[in-house]
């Protein structure tokens, strides 16, 4: 019961948006709008050599040759992709070489934050603190990479995308695209022509990564877009569990964050990522502002029994339209995709996967909750296809949606495609409200109302909280509940 | 107008849907006919139609042209009608009829697709209308032949307190599409869509349908099985939307297949659209091969291998035929799974 009693402290603290705060610091911006030019001007501010230009160049060029795509169930007024910033980064002279050297400002702000620098703690010498090694992306910048000397000791190497690009380019070449390809989707090439900045990570052979590694991703400027890129490889036999938070300040314009995250995974390693996404959604009221979430995510798993797992826990974003996917090449490889989606107010969402089995016994899992309350829209899409060579492949599929109040929506729109006789794919949807009598039988025992909704809703989102790492749990689950407040009576 | 339908009529080929249309993406028109064929003269049809034993009144559409009648009505008494669709020669036909059950009134609506030349393109519409009271019970039986291309699209129409139960069963064609769109007012009316598609050789069958909860308490019940074999493909796309205020709705949809070689394929894709809070809405979908548990108990109490297929594809096709209430259609219906399903001769 401690948690419920938590989630219940956490509903009468917060009121509102609690990380709608904006740090004041010195910013370095290229000039709004987008060109050819403005793609050479962030790849020379990242000191990039000459095949990484090019790379954005000809992503550049491609995206002026797609359009953008219309086919989600989510709406939104046409974006003016010249009336953004492409590149902010906090004004520094060199990289800081510790947290001491950060601007005091940030890490005030990382303070306020709470959860995501949790190492602060270890760094103060406090006994006994969990360890995560962090990444933290300001605006589009990579501004600290903690614990790197623990993680280099074991072979790890977790730092910037842009450090990467300098320090370790035959890595970055060899799989910088390879699992989502420049002209993937319209975002995607964007994000590929203007990415500034993101994690890298590559765990060797046989190594299992000490400690969790976390990115914390926040949008500070206005009227910028953040648009990283994550690549994490994981060897042979290799193991690691990354986490990934995200906020942003109250704005009354929307703002748009077109990520890609690749993960590669070779034999016998296995990958869990785990999201925890709390942009700012827009007012709860008139809708107004908040941040369009076009992510891509992709993992490959390129060899013989590789693992992959995604956790989600999408409470933020003004619109949320992402599909974290699965390509379950290697023999016997498996993937799982565990997501909380919860929409309040004026948000929109439209998420789900796709787990495309193209080697002989791949597994696959989807457990998918749905909340939608307010007047949001909530869609689960996905997709399962089995290739003529994956034989013995299976699915399990489960999604289920929560209704809470008159004027929401809440739609499952799956696809499966079957091409071999020898693989069982199973799909289950459920749709239906906040039970009364559950209501009641709470408030019955003395709970208000908004308490009785939390402690149910935390039932029906269970299975997948159980699948995050125990300190994101207590976080996501105070998430949802503060997610979810005003939403009946 | 359906889309094949303007096709026919402007003889424009781009008017075709094409796997880039969302509603289509597994059933391809436009990659599929390069021609049109022209359309057929007025033929004369000798053969019996499916269910001919059970009698009533025969409608007859030879080559697309409406014969003798303006539209079938149902009767105090659940009148039988027969509905034919024959495709005598090779050429394109698109035609419309309509069916409409008044008030208080039942029937029992047996129709029939029969393709008796290669090279058929038909668009058919259905305008089924069921007035307040009205029962209608369509079975559907579509025996195309390998390369016929058909389309049928009913839109169903219900008043509250309303019934319609649908059964479609299907052996496919080059390209098949069988789609029902009903609009569903709740306040006592309640559906049933069921439907059973088995398919072998390259064989394609669609089984499309889109229900529209409109109204407080509707009910939908909708379960489709398939057995595809050789190289055939198997399309169910199912929607079912509740619309604002529909409360208290409760839909049910079940597509279950098989897929008994490995070359044959499924997509699926089962929607729910929902925009009140206060429904039940579930749907289940499963895809995969036969229970060797259960093949190989059959086979070790010394069926050969084929008659316990037959067996077990029958039985799970079984569940579909046994929804159908008119006992002479389930009958006619059980014998020709049986037969498709090889377990005839």
């Amino acid at each position: 019961m401690a948690a419920v009693k938590e989630t219940v402290a956490a509903v009468a603290e917060l009121e509102k948006y609690q990380h709608g705060f904006i740090t004041d610091i010195e910013q370095d911006f290229a000039p709004k709008g987008l060109n050819a030019d403005i793609v050479r001007f962030i790849s020379a501010k990242k000191d990039e050599p000459e095949w990484m230009l090019q790379w954005r160049l000809d992503a550049f060029e491609r995206w002026l040759a797609l359009e953008e795509p219309d086919w989600a169930k989510v709406h939104y007024p046409k974006i003016d992709y010249q009336d953004s910033y492409y590149y902010a980064a906090p004004s520094q002279k060199a990289g800081p070489m510790s947290l001491d050297e950060v601007d005091p400002d940030i890490l005030e702000t990382y303070k306020k934050l709470g959860i995501p620098l949790r190492e602060q703690e270890v760094l103060a010498g406090v006994q006994g603190a969990p360890k995560y090694a962090v990444d933290a992306v300001f605006d589009s910048v990579s501004v600290v990479t903690t614990f790197k000397k623990e993680l280099a000791a074991v072979g790890v190497i977790f730092c910037s995308m842009s450090e990467a690009i300098r320090e370790h380019p035959e890595l970055v070449k060899k799989y910088l695209g390879s699992v989502v390809p420049v002209s993937d989707n319209y975002f995607a090439c964007l994000n590929s022509a203007v990415f500034s900045d993101g994690s890298f990570v590559y765990i060797p052979p046989g190594v299992r990564c000490p400690m969790e590694l976390s990115t914390y991703f926040r949008i500070n400027a206005k009227d910028s877009g953040q648009f990283e890129r994550t690549l994490i490889i994981a060897d042979k036999g290799s193991y690691c569990s990354y986490l990934e938070g995200c906020t942003a300040p109250m704005r009354d314009e929307n703002q748009l964050h077109a990520a890609v995250v690749e993960l590669i995974i070779l034999e016998d390693a296995e990958i869990k990522y785990s999201t925890v996404q709390n942009w700012y959604p827009g007012d709860p009221v008139t809708g107004k502002g908040g941040i369009y979430n076009f992510v891509t995510k992709r993992a490959d798993c390129r060899e013989p029994r590789a693992k992959v797992s995604w956790t989600q826990v999408e409470t933020g974003s003004a619109i949320t339209w992402k599909y974290p996917s699965c390509i379950l090449r290697g023999e016997g490889s498996s993937g799982e995709f565990y997501s909380i989606a919860v929409t309040n107010g004026h948000q929109q969402a439209d998420t789900g996967t796709k787990m495309i089995h193209l080697g002989a016994n791949t597994k696959s899992r989807i457990i998918s909750k749905g909340i939608s309350a307010g007047k949001s829209s909530n869609t689960y899409r996905g997709l399962v296809s089995a290739h003529p060579k994956a034989v013995g492949s299976r699915n399990f599929t489960q999604c289920d949606s929560l209704l809470i109040g008159k004027d929401c929506a809440a739609h499952t729109v799956p696809y499966i495609e079957a091409r071999n006789g020898q693989s069982v794919f199973e799909h289950e949807a459920t749709t239906t409200r906040l039970s009364d009598d559950q209501l009641f039988y709470c408030q019955q025992r003395g709970l208000d109302t908004e308490s009785a909704v939390a402690l149910l809703v935390n039932g029906f989102v269970r299975d997948v909280l159980q699948t995050l790492p125990m300190e994101f749990a207590v976080e996501a689950q105070k998430l949802v509940a503060i997610s979810l407040e005003g939403s009946v009576g | 107008m359906s889309s094949l339908a303007k096709a026919i009529a402007t003889g424009d080929l781009t008017q075709l849907p094409s796997r880039r249309d969302e509603d289509w993406r597994w059933t391809d028109l436009r990659g599929l006919l390069r021609t049109l064929p022209p359309k057929p003269d007025h033929a004369e049809v000798t053969t019996e139609g499916p269910f001919a034993a059970l009698g009533g009144d025969v409608f007859l559409v030879p080559n697309g042209f409406v014969e003798g009648f303006t539209h079938i009505e149902g009767g105090p008494d659940n009148p039988v009608a027969q509905l034919r669709f024959v495709a005598a020669e090779a050429g394109s036909i698109a035609t419309t009829v309509l069916v409409a059950v008044r008030s208080g009134q039942t029937l029992t609506l047996l129709e029939s697709y029969e393709a008796q030349a290669d090279g058929a393109v038909s668009d058919i519409a259905l305008d089924i209308q069921v007035a307040e009271g009205g029962r209608l019970e369509r079975i559907v039986l579509a025996a195309d032949r390998a390369e016929s291309v058909t389309v049928s699209t009913a839109a169903v129409t219900l008043a509250p307190g309303a019934s319609y139960a649908q059964t479609i069963l299907t052996s496919g064609a080059r390209r098949q599409r069988i789609e029902t769109r009903v609009s569903h007012p709740g306040q006592g009316a309640s559906v049933r869509l069921d439907g059973a598609y088995l398919l072998h050789e390259q064989r394609h069958a669609d089984t499309t349908s889109v229900v529209t909860h409109s109204g407080l308490g509707g009910v939908t019940s909708q379960l489709t099985k398939g057995v595809v074999e050789g190289q055939a493909r198997g399309v169910f796309q199912g929607r079912i939307v509740v619309e604002r205020g529909a409360d208290q709705t409760d839909a049910r949809m079940g597509h279950h297949a098989l897929i008994l070689s490995d070359k044959a394929e499924i997509d699926a894709k089962p929607e729910l659209l929902i925009f009140a809070d206060d429904v039940q809405c579930a749907h289940g979908n499963t895809v995969g091969a036969l229970d060797e548990n259960a093949l190989f108990y059959a086979r070790q109490r010394g069926m050969p291998f084929e008659v316990a297929r037959a067996m077990l594809t029958q039985a799970f096709v079984g569940e579909v035929v046994d929804r159908i209430e008119h006992e002479g259609a389930r009958e006619i219906a059980a014998a020709w799974v049986a037969e498709q399903l090889g377990r005839g001769q």
